[in-house]
Order: structure tokens, then sequence, then C-alpha cells
């Protein structure tokens, strides 16, 4: 596929995803803060939906050697970098789509948080020019690699060619955790004076953010 | 049109772009935003510096600027999607934060948020909906890291609302 077309077809599928987010104000912060903050769900059973529609499809489709799944090592820098992630996109209220969603409506403090996005990654190349660590993707052998602190490559195809069972099977397992994640956020749901409503404290927060 | 009155329930939403991805994973990819936005910074940091930015091997060995690199792509369709959304919904209008604290939060986490991707080389987006649905082990990690880092974040953003 020539590139043109790879950016055309990116270009579309980002734009329905733009469309779906603003129109349903989903967002990732808000799935994990509210949950921890003030045990608000409507964010946080989206993402696990997908997620288990995604899981079954691409462990689904992994299993018969179709698809591109992401091929690079990882390590304790996988674990520290979502860790500055976390708290960086709550305390900017917003995560790497919010931020492109709410520019497009006019936030200009969403705009900030994407330029000081932009502006973290060149630090971080700086960084990087200097140590050369993680190591580039380009120098990853898929083995450990402890004096990197990397644990190399691991997916479901690789569990299906060291087990032999097929990529689905544990596909599967992993989706009923998500689905029994799911019950029990349901489950709490239905145990409070008003399911489905969101708690004051919460729309309060997002009438904030929203501007 | 009731699609551009009504907020859409996110579940719907989710599960629409989940089918969605099923198309791009087979085509090109899983969904990400990371790439797409260290690409833009590669290819802003080239207009402002020129040629002296390929004295940094970062831009060198990882991220060589190109303007055909399929994850920009995906950044500015979600821009135009939601502005298209917007807009027809009457929900745009320009707003900003009031308080220099917020300017603050807001810069502060904008900055953790870039370090953050670059280090991990993945964002909360491939986390979420590529590597932990392709049982990546790096899905599992980046999840721990970002509980984990929410989980800072809030208390932060706690004290910060209770003071």
């Amino acid at each position: 596929m020539s590139p043109v077309t790879e950016c055309l077809i990116a270009f579309v599928f980002g734009s329905a995803v733009g469309l779906l987010v603003q129109r349903s104000r989903f967002c990732n912060t808000a799935a994990l803060r509210d949950a921890i903050m003030f045990k608000s769900y409507r964010n946080t059973k989206a993402l696990l939906v997908a997620m288990m529609i995604l899981t079954m499809a691409f462990t689904g489709l992994m299993s018969v050697g179709v698809g591109h799944p992401m091929d690079f090592d990882v390590g304790l820098n996988t674990f520290i970098g979502l860790f500055l992630f976390g708290i960086g996109m709550v305390l900017a209220g917003a995560c790497t789509v919010s931020t492109w969603v709410k520019t497009a409506e006019g936030n200009i403090g969403a705009l900030w948080a994407l330029l000081f996005t932009f502006i973290g990654m060149f630090l971080f190349s700086l960084a990087w020019s200097w140590n050369y660590w993680p190591p580039a993707p380009a120098s990853m052998t898929g083995e450990p690699n402890l004096p990197a602190l990397q644990l190399g490559f691991a997916n479901a195809a690789t569990l299906q060619q060291k087990v032999g069972v097929p990529a689905i099977v544990f596909g599967l397992a992993q989706t009923l955790v998500l689905y029994a994640i799911y019950r029990a956020i349901r489950r709490k749901e239905r145990e409070r004076e008003a399911p489905g409503e969101e708690p004051a404290a919460v729309q309060e927060l997002h009438a904030i953010e929203r501007g | 049109m009731q699609f551009f009155r009504k907020t859409l329930d996110p579940v719907i939403a989710l599960s629409a772009i989940a089918v969605l991805e099923i198309g791009l994973f087979l085509l090109i990819g899983a969904w990400t935003v990371g790439g797409g936005e260290t690409m833009m910074t590669g290819l802003a940091a080239q207009l402002v510096l020129g040629d002296d930015l390929k004295r940094l091997p970062f831009w060198n060995l990882v991220f060589p600027p190109r303007g055909d690199y399929w994850k920009i792509y995906i950044s500015l369709g979600m821009l135009f999607g939601a502005f298209v959304g917007a807009v027809l919904s009457k929900e745009f209008y320009l707003r900003m934060p009031r308080r220099v604290s917020e300017w603050a939060l807001i810069t502060v986490g904008g900055l953790l948020m870039g370090v953050g991707i670059r280090l991990a080389f993945i964002c909360n987006v491939s986390t979420f909906f590529g590597m932990t649905p392709e049982m990546n082990l790096g899905g599992y990690l980046a999840i721990s890291g970002i509980v984990a880092g929410a989980w800072v974040g809030s208390l932060i953003y706690k004290k910060m609302l209770e003071g």
C-alpha cells in the first residue's frame, strides 16, 4: 500500500473517531480519574467494552496470522513512561485523544496541553540523544536485555507459537477478565441510589474542563 | 439531526470505534496517537531548526521527520472530525482556563504526557486500544503504569481542589 493511501485511510479513521468522541464526550482521562476520585464509571465502561471487542478481534486475527500488531521491545521504560503520562493526563485534564477533540471545540487550554506535549517530546529527544535509552526500535532484538532494562517482545501470537494454543484462546480468557471487571462496575452502579447518573462533583469537574 | 442534538452513549461510540479499528488493524495497524504527535514535533522542530536538527541523534535514528507518516493523519482526522461535530452540534466556542493555577497544571501535565509517551514508546491509546488487546507484555506494563500515575495524579488534583 502506498504511503498516500495509508495517510488517507488514517485520516478517514481519525475523522470518524473525532466525531464519535466529540459527540459522546468520551475521555480516557475521565475513565481512570473519575473511577479513582468519584467512583463514577461512565467512561470506564465504554473503555472496557471497546477493549473486549478489540481483544477478541485482534487475537482472532493474530491466530490466523493476519493484521499488523505492534512489534518492539518493552521494559521498565514502558511502566515509567505511562506512569508519568498518567500523572500528566490527570493534571492536564485531557489525554492524547481529548486534547485534539477539545482543541477542535475551541478549548484553548487543550491546545496549550497539546503544545506542551510536543515540547515534552522534544525535551525527551534531547535527553535520548545524550543517553540513548531506551534503545531505538531498530536495535531491539525481541529477547530480554536486562542491562538495558528491556524485557523483550511477547504478544498473543508469540504465545501461540510457544504453547501451540491458538491466540484467540488467550484472547477469550482476557475478555472474560475484562467482562468480570465490567460486571463488578455494573453491580456497584446498581447499588448506588441513582444508577447511571454521574455524581454532582463529576458533572461540575467536566463542566470546568469544557469551559 | 438527532445525532448532533443529543450526547451519544460512550459505550455505543467506543464500540463503533472498536469495529472501525479492526479494519485499520487489518490494513495498516492499530489506532495510535503518540507516534504521529512525535513526528509532528520533529517536523515542527525541523521547520524551526532546519539542518541543525540532524545533530540530534534521536531525529536520525528513532524518528527521522517525514510528512507521509500515516499516524500523523489520525490526529489531523480527529481534529477535523471533532470540529465538524462541534460546529454541527453548536458546541464550538472559544474558551480558556480562567486561573493561573489551571494554566500551570495544564503546562506541567502536557510536559509529563510528552516525556512519558516518548519514554514508553506508546501513549494511552496504544495501551488500551492496541497493545493490551494484542496481549502484548507492554500493554500490561503500560496499564499498571498509567493506573498508578492516574492515582498519583488524582491525589495531587484532589489536594489542589481542596486547597
